[in-house]
């Protein structure tokens, strides 16, 4: 089985918002969607002795969804693969899914007509893998610092499930139960090996 | 969504480079019927496939509707916004008329140019303005590298600019933000790093960077001499410096020592507000860890007047920890020797020397009298040298003041190509002045920027991807990076090559100083000493795209010395003392500081930094584009919650900065990034979704909240050696604005020299004003070493730099023996005629002929590669007994037959045939059958002289 997921390197990111750009490019986004925004809670700490971590966000393509089952038309569903997607045309905005998102990565653009106000989010630019299954996400493959990582985690020898195996990491919101599948390697400061 | 097929018919794929900053990264661009319909980065180019959000959003910059797609022509009033569409050439036409005019009225100085940085070919300007002759071209290079870059090269003879990270174990990133300027470098430090390697982050800031740093120094923006200075001399007094590189290729080791005695961390510690502890462990960690690289921060060359001094000790560093040129440490590349540098296209020599001397620039190192000398010491080091673009210009400010002013003499007319200097220049207010004044403006531009609203002529700028690149840093390096065209220029849009090559054809200069066509030609004209087995400049982006020399490290061993003058890594330069400056690093503080001015401490109690980068802009662009524009909307500056709590500033507050030159808003971000003492400003912000032409004291917003209003341009304020003015170190207040606190007529006034209290133009001859630092007079030693004879053409001169007797025509050194020393080369050559010694031959040879000479310069003749000697009686080699000398004809030969003996094959040549024959009985050698043929009989021989057996055609 192909069960695709994001790790994403807390002590490489930069906060360049080089993924919020591309992302914009290739999925054409309107100027008020974001899919992948990169957030900080701010600098910690008293000045010299700082820290601040980047938060790297997308849709968390969770294995046990929150969005898919509330949806009245079937339009929001989940690939074998794991990945979570609307069928634009199913949709009629209710906004249930909006609600349902623990994490708040689905949206809809009010710079559209009124009737094609259908909701979106990232897809692990599941278009991008339909000709090459390997092609990775644009933010991924935009990324400088290769802060964003994403690779199949039921395979053994991707670096991704390594990572997921050796390094210490977290998810956002995990007590919810809807195991998301984007995993963060937290930057906790000092030397990083 | 996207559904764009690369892989459809008629799609090609173009290996471009992308063209928004200095990083250069590589982009493949899909290109389908003339149109690019996606970009994504090149994975196998140095990015690894790394786009930043404004490499990414090249389509949107490309397509943007707001781009200048036709030249317009003013048809109102300046300012008001009123344009004629007209043709491209028509419009060159009638700018060619007015600057010819202007030539012949005032002189061609009364031309100047102002051009942006790495969205040109800039030798093609400088092609554009010698021939026009005028040498006030110039750019914002006095604050990016170029002080810098001439400092290091007085020190060392090149800049060691070209960090080899991959062995370094130590890097210091000394007011360098790659995390947000040059996002490939940072993912290899950030590599390495997790590798062993040892970062220090010199940055008042808590930034991207020195979030990941191993030591952190949070410097007094301002205050880096200082720092550099008490590192140096931690090094040198802990006993930490690489004394067998000293001892082999360094001069002035004593004089160094004594002169940095003064500056121990305990005196730098009040300047920089570190702990002396910090200052050693720097030191220490940087001097222990060898090989180390400083990699190069803009920060050197933007804190004012003591910009030089802190770029000339940081050379030091690097020099006495033996760090120049060896694996790990910084490269110092030399110009290019394989292909045409920037220098070579430039077309200096169509310069006169009297209009060099009209520059506009009273800072020595960075125009004509610095840069001559570099130069000659680098022809005769390295056989090339610095293109004139860059790192021999016009002091811009200077030549703002010198439109309002009139002095040294009026500018009327400037031609700025891709900059919008009332935001990139310092004092912006002075500069808005001058550009409203200025009696005629040409802008080269993609927008519709303050500067251009005031132009006569705009002319539509091709940007990436309608235009080709070559990457070869300022033509200062000797590797090479391009790009192709991925389509042709959009509308009416030219690049740089073409705006210039029209206006000088138009202007009347000669074809033949134009011949390339367009880009490509001139690019693969530049790439064809390489010699590379391809057809044009497409073909090397295709095949090759990045070129290395073979020879990059230690060439310094190669060479036997450094490039500098005496040929060592000189610790007392001597090309900055014939300057008049002193040779060694001498602290000299920012024009603000609470040390030497504490009463403006007292009113202005915070330092002020800008000028850095940041994300998503670059420069002055990209504040017009929304879908970029929305990741920082507003201009924020830091300032940390302590001094926000003591000032009542909340997070968001629209503040106004104040200095003494004028006042701006922006809006606080709170957040203890920054020292309490410190403020820290984005700079380059304008607000191009207004109505330029509305207000036009403040069009578009370029000054309400562009920290250039903030800066000093006054020349004693500026470094004394290069020039550059300051961006950090500067001192400010800042006050919570009021609701209707508007900008108004009184904050666009200015005065020079500069304090917004007291507006207008109090003098009227700024060049007549003293410089922060006395020039050290200077007289150049007389010659102690025998004089060459008289009489030698081209004739030789002294030069104290060298201690010796040199030929500036040609570049070579008057040698004890007698001889001309080809410095780069060190070749031989003969003192009368320039002809080369040839050692294996004992023969001269004029290189440029091909021609071969005697020791007693009578010429040498061959007959068919073999030398001969007319009228030497007796043979000057051995000759065999039966062969006969022939004086007349000077060469042996067969008694009975005139060939030539050889001495070197033991045959003989037949003169007139130039056929192979044996030195015994004349047969013919026959090539193809390895044979022996008499001609007089028609018998064969086998090379030892056994009749064959005829065969074949001979029997019949």
């Amino acid at each position: 089985m192909t069960r695709y997921c994001m790790v994403i390197d807390q002590r490489r990111c930069i906060g360049c918002h080089s993924c919020t750009a591309a992302c914009r490019m290739w999925n054409e986004l309107p100027t008020d969607i974001v899919y992948n925004a990169v957030l900080n809670e701010g600098v910690k700490g008293e000045w010299p002795n700082v820290h601040r971590n980047w938060l790297p966000t997308l849709c968390m393509h969770c294995e046990k969804p929150a969005c898919v089952p509330c949806c009245p038309t079937g339009a929001s569903q989940q690939d074998a693969d794991g990945t979570v997607w609307i069928e634009y045309d199913k949709c009629m905005a209710c906004l249930a899914c909006v609600n349902a998102c623990p994490y708040g990565m689905r949206d809809q653009s009010k710079l559209q007509p009124r009737l094609h106000r259908f909701v979106r989010k990232c897809t692990f630019c599941r278009d991008k893998r339909k000709d090459d299954p390997s092609a990775q996400p644009y933010c991924v493959a935009t990324c400088h610092q290769k802060a964003r990582i994403f690779g199949d985690l039921d395979d053994p020898n991707s670096e991704v499930s390594k990572l997921v195996g050796s390094v210490e990491t977290f998810r956002l919101l995990e007590d919810l139960g809807t195991e998301p599948q984007i995993y963060y390697i937290p930057d906790l400061g000092g030397v990083r090996k | 969504m996207a559904e764009i097929d690369i892989h459809a018919d008629g799609v090609e794929m173009v290996k471009s480079l992308c063209y928004f900053c200095h990083a250069n990264c590589g982009v493949l661009a899909y290109v389908k019927d003339g149109d690019v319909i996606k970009i994504e980065g090149d994975p196998d180019y140095s990015n690894q496939g790394g786009l930043c959000c404004r490499g990414t959003s090249a389509l949107l910059h490309v397509n943007h509707p707001a781009r200048i797609n036709h030249a317009l022509k003013r048809v109102g009033e300046k300012g008001e916004g009123k344009w004629e569409k007209i043709p491209y050439d028509q419009a060159i036409q009638e700018v060619a008329e007015k600057l010819n005019k202007i030539k012949e009225e005032s002189g061609a100085e009364a031309v100047a140019s102002a051009g942006g940085t790495t969205r040109t070919d800039d030798w093609a300007r400088r092609r554009f303005l010698n021939q026009f002759g005028t040498p006030n071209g110039f750019h914002n290079a006095l604050l990016c590298w170029i002080p810098t870059f001439m400092a290091e090269t007085c020190v060392a003879g090149w800049s060691p600019f070209e960090t080899d990270l991959g062995a370094a174990r130590c890097l210091i990133l000394w007011g360098m933000n790659p995390g947000a300027s040059t996002l490939p470098g940072m993912h290899g430090y950030t590599d390495l790093q997790m590798g062993g390697l040892k970062i220090i982050v010199v940055d008042p800031r808590y930034s991207e960077t020195a979030q990941h740093a191993d030591l952190w120094l949070p410097l007094r923006p301002g205050s880096d001499a200082a720092l550099a200075l008490a590192m140096l001399h931690t090094i040198l007094y802990e006993g930490m410096a690489n004394y067998d590189f000293i001892d082999k290729w360094c001069s002035g080791y004593e004089e160094l020592l004594e002169h940095v005695a003064e500056y121990t961390p305990e005196w730098a510690a009040p300047i920089t507000w570190l702990e002396p502890d910090q200052i050693r462990t720097a030191a220490r960690m940087y001097a222990m860890n060898t090989p180390g690289c400083i990699q190069w921060g803009c920060t050197w060359d933007q804190i004012g007047r003591a910009s030089t001094t802190g770029s000339h000790a940081i050379a030091l560093l690097r020099a006495v920890t033996g760090n120049l040129e060896i694996p790990g440490g910084d490269g110092m590349p030399g110009p290019a020797m394989n292909y045409l540098t920037d220098e070579e296209m430039e077309a200096n020599e169509a310069l006169p020397e009297e209009q060099k001397a009209k520059q506009i620039s009273r800072f020595k190192l960075t125009s004509w009298p610095g840069y001559t000398l570099i130069s000659e010491t680098a022809k005769r080091q390295w056989g090339k040298t610095l293109p004139t673009e860059w790192f021999c210009e016009a002091h811009g400010p200077s030549v703002f003041k010198s439109i309002l002013t009139g002095d040294p003499y009026q500018v009327r007319a400037l031609l700025v190509n891709a900059t919008n200097p009332i935001n990139s220049y310092g004092d912006s207010k002075m500069t808005l002045a001058a550009i409203k004044a200025v009696e005629f403006l040409v802008v080269v531009e993609y927008w519709m920027t303050p500067t251009a609203l005031f132009a006569d002529y705009i002319f539509p700028a091709a940007g990436a991807l309608e235009r080709p690149i070559i990457v070869t840093h300022y033509g200062a390096t000797d590797s090479l990076m391009g790009g192709r065209r991925a389509i042709q220029p959009k509308f009416d849009r030219h690049d740089d090559y073409q705006f210039w090559k029209k206006l000088g054809l138009a202007c009347g200069q000669d074809p033949k100083m134009w011949p390339w066509e367009d880009l490509e030609e001139a690019y693969s004209d530049i790439i064809k000493p390489l010699g590379l087995p391809i057809e044009g400049y497409n073909d090397f982006v295709d095949m090759v795209r990045m070129y290395y020399p073979p020879l990059h490290q230690k060439k310094f061993e190669a060479h036997g010395g450094f490039w500098t003058p005496s040929g060592k890594v000189e610790f007392n330069s001597t090309i900055l003392r014939e300057l008049g400056y002193p040779g060694m690093p001498t602290y000299i503080g920012t024009i603000e500081n609470p040390i030497d001015t504490p009463e403006l401490a007292e009113e202005y109690p915070f330092v002020l930094s800008t000028g850095g980068s940041f994300m998503p802009y670059h420069h002055s662009e990209w504040h017009n584009i929304p879908k970029v524009r929305y990741l920082l909307p507003e201009p924020y500056f830091s300032i940390n919650p302590e001094a926000a709590e003591k000032m009542g500033i909340e997070h968001g507050d629209w503040c106004w900065i104040e200095t003494r030159r004028g006042r701006i808003k922006m809006r606080a971000d709170v957040e203890p990034v920054i020292d309490p003492r410190v403020i820290f400003a984005p700079r380059g912000w304008w607000f191009p979704e207004r109505d330029g032409s509305a207000d036009l004291d403040n069009p578009f917003g370029c000054l309400e909240s562009n920290v250039n209003v903030l800066t000093s341009v006054d020349e004693e304020h500026c470094d004394p050696m290069g020039g550059s003015w300051a961006n950090r170190g500067l001192l400010c207040k800042v006050y919570r604005c009021g609701e209707l606190d508007e900008y108004r007529h009184e904050d666009t006034l200015f005065s020079i020299p500069g304090s917004a209290s007291e507006p207008g133009i109090h003098d009227m001859h700024p060049s007549q004003r003293p410089l922060a630092r006395e020039e050290i007079p200077f007289t150049a030693p007389e010659a102690n070493v025998a004089a060459p004879p008289e009489g030698v053409e081209p004739p030789l001169e002294w030069d104290w730099k060298i201690g010796a007797y040199w030929q500036p025509a040609t570049g070579y050194v008057y040698d004890e023996s007698g001889w001309l020393v080809n410095s780069a080369t060190r070749a031989y050559h003969d003192l009368w005629t320039g002809w080369r010694y040839d050692s294996a031959q004992n023969l001269l040879v004029d290189d440029a002929t091909g021609d071969v000479y005697t020791m007693e310069r009578e010429p040498v003749k061959f007959i068919h590669g073999i030398r001969i000697y007319p009228g030497v009686e007796t043979a000057p080699y051995e000759v065999p007994d039966h062969l006969r000398w022939n004086v007349e004809a000077g060469y042996a030969m067969l008694p009975d037959r005139q060939f030539v003996y050889d001495p070197n094959s033991g045959w003989m040549i037949d003169p007139d045939t130039g056929n192979y024959h044996d030195a015994y009985y004349g047969y013919l050698y026959d090539a193809s059958t390895q044979t022996l043929l008499d001609e007089n009989t028609g018998n064969r021989y086998s090379m030892s002289y056994e009749p064959l057996v005829q065969s074949g055609t001979s029997e019949e």
